[in-house]
């Protein structure tokens, strides 16, 4: 349905990490199947930003969930396309990516966590209340790292031991770990564990991680709370990081300080990142390219600069004209007129003929697709359709005249 | 801190309710009737009953009444009880150890099956082991104990013949030592297994009867709490971490729909409680409720009072604890608000 | 007005939507047509028809013996006539119950929330004193100290059952209280009562129309309960009553007499469980806790 949008100049050479190919998802409500993600196409390369951007209920976060298939099914449908993720193991042995929709869930829990992590918007919620900040962080890394945990060849690890590095054990073994033919052994465990939850969340710069670990998520502050968020994200190393709104729930001040540590540990270990946000100067600030969303489509997409110094669709004019200027308060979209429409069985038209300002009649019969118009700088609407590959606007459409550039 | 403050608070406003409760049962012996009507006879001349009454203090004014019955009380005096023919202190003592047996039997099995059977459904909303959990609870709230524990009884006692009625075989009973008054403990105690397996047998159907409703409750709790808890971020947050989701359940929603589950065990105690006097009626156990509904069919005011009492203060510490447990429990409640 | 009644349709739609609630539904309705008809299907003991007409020489029939559909007690009572006139006395019991601990709630909820201060300091502590008495025991100790009879039963339900009607309304005069728009409300002149009967009681009746039905089920189970123990007069027409009477034949295989009136209890309290339960679910959601 839609072309997928070609790689930015920059990167271009860079090997990918993520490829979304007409990505579907729906809901089913009683009324009707409301297509929240409807044919949703971009790439991640290795060590970039790609900001997702849009309103609320525009289908940015129900993408990012897809990628580890958190969607709840049902009510949710993965309805079509495909994700294709290539590890970095995948990419250094040259293997093919596995699609994301369609691996046995064993696979899917191997890479959740390990190979793509994720940060939820707030940390508040996103943190066990009832367990310690160490227990969960540790959670991540005697899941997916327990062969580190245990220090002899690993084939001689007993079995329950094994286990205990993974926090599989319960009652009677776990006593029977506390008596002396396994005590050592397990304690041993413990400390290693807990030196790499330390580890983890020092990166975080978080001050004093041993007296963190035992504390409890209501004792800390939203920044801490995030900062143990991205520990656990980051501990084990991820190919992708997804970020969705990990500022939004944080003070203004915090937010900033936030932003730089995800930056700083995105340029140390080199993890690509896959930024939501609803706030374009964040997206701005933080990433390489940007794809727009509005109403569960792609509607522009591009290198960050290309896009901000000239945006091509209608909506993501409506969104920079939203956004006031650096001495204001950041901008929240909401100086365009109405609102997302309503995504139940959507009619074949363009999206966002109900808000444009150049809508014609033709908007309201056919649905535009996201074309690339100049090197890497794709867009979804009928004014660059005919034009599309010169890169000429169409001086038909009222739109291309450039007024508000 | 805050929690010991909170245990304190809890701590000061509860002597004031059992004032209260003993105002109320003090004040139901003397409104509702005649305390001392069980000692009274066809034949007694106007003369003798007035006699009485003045021994018992019941022509004094009822403050000064109620102040020598509480004096009583604090000092362990609660009176005689007619229908032991023994004060009501020692009565409680004698009767309190086969109930409380009973009643803590019941909540175990009630505790453990009704939060296995809250996660069973819970965790599969809205599918058929979800609706047969639903079933099951509300049937466990409607259910009379007095008609399930005689539908048990037709079954097993009358029809198969696997269990008798009673607490125990007298002879196997009379064999060992009861320091504990709890059967089962002393048969422990004793090192009896012929004793703790009598123990059991005759424990088995009171203790399933008593239990079943309380089982309901704590099963219709549990299953609420945890489709609410897995509707929350943290758990998506393990999911994402690469839990699989039978760790995801165990380890972070069960847990977690566990805090408020706590609440309704308090609740579930009272009903136990409660349930103790029918059932030990039908099963002829010899604990308090049968001895208070002895009671109440001969009137026997001072030992509906004392048996009044002292539940109330059982059902209400009870609670305290639960509550304090809740309160530790749920950091969220007492150290973030 | 159009949209409450609009709501009222809607509510009425969703509730019939789940099996269950119909289920309850459903029997509630054929308790109440035996309630009704009990006369008719019945010839009516005279002079008293709650009384059991006993026929001394047809003593511990089983059921199925001709004129007793459902057999007879040790002491020659229609089986049959006790399961419907019970249906009788049930319906007439809890519907004077109901009433009558609703309308003490309400107003003494109302009272405490309202007016606040010493007077709910000193209302919620005796509602916390009522609450410390297990149900059971406090109805059965009233009724005990009273004496054994039916209206002793009813008087005792009525003390015990409407401490939680006051915790629900005043719980929502207060809760209402904190919001703004009552606030909103008084700067525009609204007297205390008229905000009371816009915004509290309808926002209260919900919870209290949910705990009302599924008491209509718990009070039939505790006066059951009190008159099987022995607290009802000796041949009422009432389910407990004849439990109790049945209950000595059990061992002898006379399970008759004691579990067809067991399963009308069971049947009521489940059919209104299931109803309130239902319109619960469909009312407010997060009430569900308690």
């Amino acid at each position: 349905m839609t072309a997928p949008a070609a790689s930015p100049p920059t990167r271009s050479t860079a090997p990918l990490v993520i490829s979304v190919k007409d990505l579907q998802v729906h809901f089913k409500v009683k009324t009707g199947v409301v297509h929240a993600v409807d044919g949703v196409s971009f790439d991640v390369r290795d060590g970039e930003t790609l900001g997702l951007v849009g309103e609320t209920g525009c289908g940015k976060t129900v993408t990012a969930r897809s990628f580890l298939r958190l969607v709840k099914t049902p009510p949710g449908i993965y309805a079509g396309g495909r994700i294709d993720f290539w590890s970095g193991d995948a990419r250094r042995s040259g293997a093919g990516p596995v699609d994301l929709l369609r691996v046995p869930d064993r696979e899917m829990l191997a890479i959740r966590g390990d190979r793509i992590a994720m940060i939820f918007q707030d940390p508040a919620k996103a943190l066990n209340p009832s367990m310690s900040i160490g227990d969960q962080v540790a959670e991540v890394l005697y899941q997916h790292r327990s062969d580190d945990l245990v220090d002899d060849q690993p084939e001689h690890v007993p079995r329950m031991l094994r286990r205990a590095s993974r926090q599989l054990t319960t009652g009677p073994e776990r006593l029977a770990l506390r008596l002396p033919p396994w005590r050592k052994r397990a304690s041993r465990l413990r400390r290693r564990g807990d030196e790499l939850v330390a580890a983890a969340l020092a990166e975080t710069q978080i001050a004093n991680p041993r007296k963190i670990m035992d504390r409890y998520p209501h004792e800390l502050s939203g920044g801490m709370k995030q900062r143990v968020m991205i520990a656990q994200a980051l501990a084990c190393n991820p190919d992708l990081l997804i970020a969705d709104e990990p500022t939004t729930a944080l003070d203004v001040t915090v937010q900033a300080r936030i932003l730089e540590l995800i930056a700083d540990l995105q340029r140390r270990h080199g993890t690509s990142v896959l930024y939501i946000s609803h706030d374009l100067s964040l997206v701005r600030q933080m990433c390489d390219r940007v794809a727009v969303m509005y109403a569960g489509r792609i509607v522009e997409t591009g290198n960050t600069r290309t896009v901000f110094s000239d945006p091509l669709h209608p909506y993501t004019r409506g969104l920079m004209a939203a956004v006031p200027s650096a001495s204001q308060k950041r901008g929240e979209l909401l100086a365009i007129e109405g609102n997302v429409p309503e995504l139940i069985d959507p009619p074949a038209s363009c999206r966002f003929h109900t808000r444009c300002g150049f809508a014609v009649a033709l908007c309201e019969q056919a649905d535009p697709e996201l074309l690339e118009i100049r090197h890497g700088h794709g867009v979804a609407c009928l004014a660059y359709a005919s034009a599309g590959k010169l890169g000429v606007p169409n001086a038909a459409l009222p739109l291309v005249d450039g007024s508000t550039r | 801190m805050q929690i010991r403050e909170y245990i304190l608070r809890r701590l000061m406003i509860l002597p004031l309710i059992v004032v209260g409760t003993s105002i109320i049962v003090f004040g139901l012996s003397r409104v509702g009737g005649n305390p001392i009507a069980i000692y009274l006879e066809h034949e007694m001349t106007p003369a003798e009953v007035a006699e009485i009454e003045e021994r018992y203090g019941l022509n004094d004014p009822l403050p000064v009444q109620y102040l020598a019955w509480a004096g009583g009380v604090i000092t362990g005096d609660m009176g005689w009880s007619a229908v032991s023919a023994q004060p009501v202190t020692e009565a409680l003592i004698d009767r309190v150890g086969a109930t409380l047996e009973l009643a803590i039997f019941a909540a175990v099995v009630a505790i453990t099956l009704g939060i296995g059977l809250g996660t069973f459904g819970g965790a599969r909303r809205d599918r058929w082991p979800d609706h047969l959990t639903r079933i099951f609870s509300i049937s466990g709230a409607s259910m009379p104990i007095f008609w399930f524990a005689i539908l048990l009884l037709i079954l097993f006692w009358v029809n198969l013949g696997w269990v008798s009625i009673g607490r125990s075989d007298p002879i196997v009973f009379a064999s060992i030592a009861h320091p504990t008054g709890l059967y089962t403990v002393d048969a422990i105690l004793a090192g009896s297994l012929t004793a703790l397996i009598d123990a059991l047998r005759y424990m088995a159907l009171p203790a399933t009867t008593l239990g079943f409703g309380a089982t309901a409750i704590i099963a219709r709790m549990m299953r609420s709490s945890l489709v609410e808890e897995l509707n929350e971020d943290y758990v998506d947050a393990a999911r994402a971490k690469g839990l699989p989701e039978r760790l995801v359940l165990r380890r972070h929603a069960r847990r977690n729909a566990l805090i408020p589950t706590v609440t309704v065990i308090g609740l579930g105690f009272g009903f136990l409680l409660q349930g103790t006097v029918v059932v030990e009626i039908i099963f002829r156990w010899p604990g308090l409720g049968r001895w208070m509904a002895d009671a109440v069919l001969r009137g026997d005011q001072a030992t509906i009072m004392g048996y009044v009492l002292f539940t109330s203060v059982l059902f209400l510490t009870v609670n305290l604890i639960v509550d304090v447990m809740y309160a530790y429990l749920d950091r969220r409640v007492v150290l973030g608000a | 007005m159009a949209v409450r009644v609009r709501r009222l349709a809607d509510v009425a739609r969703e509730v019939l939507r789940n099996p269950t609630t119909v289920a309850g539904l459903v029997i509630i309705v054929m308790l109440l047509a035996i309630a009704i008809l009990a006369p008719v299907l019945t010839t009516p003991n005279v002079p008293d028809p709650y009384q059991m007409p006993r026929d001394w020489t047809m003593r511990d029939a089983p059921p199925g013996t001709p004129g007793h559909p459902l057999g007879t007690t040790s002491t020659g009572g229609d089986v049959f006539y006790g399961v419907l006139w019970g249906a009788r006395t049930s319906l007439q019991l809890s519907v004077i119950v109901v009433s009558i601990t609703v309308t003490v709630g309400v107003i003494v909820g109302s009272l405490a929330g309202f007016i606040g201060g010493r007077l709910d300091e000193i209302l919620m502590r005796v509602v916390d004193v009522f609450l410390a008495i297990p149900e059971l025991i406090f109805a059965l100790a009233i009724a005990a100290v009273l004496g054994p009879s039916f209206n002793n039963i009813i008087f005792a339900l009525s003390v015990v059952f409407w401490v939680k009607y006051a915790r629900i309304i005043r719980g929502q005069i207060i809760h209402i209280k904190q919001n703004d728009y009552v606030d909103a409300a008084r700067v525009t002149g609204d007297s205390k009562f008229s905000i009371y009967r816009k915004d509290v009681l309808p926002n209260s009746i919900t919870p209290v129309m949910v705990q009302a039905t599924m008491d209509m089920g718990g009070i039939v189970l505790t006066a059951a309960t009190l008159s099987f123990i022995g607290l009802a007069e000796a041949g009422l027409a009432e389910w407990g009553v004849l439990v109790s009477d049945g209950q000595a034949g059990i061992s002898a295989g006379k399970w008759w007499a004691s579990t067809f009136p067991g399963m009308m209890v069971f049947l009521w309290a489940l059919a209104f469980n299931l109803v309130g339960d239902g319109l619960r679910d469909v009312l407010d959601p997060r009430t569900e806790r308690r």
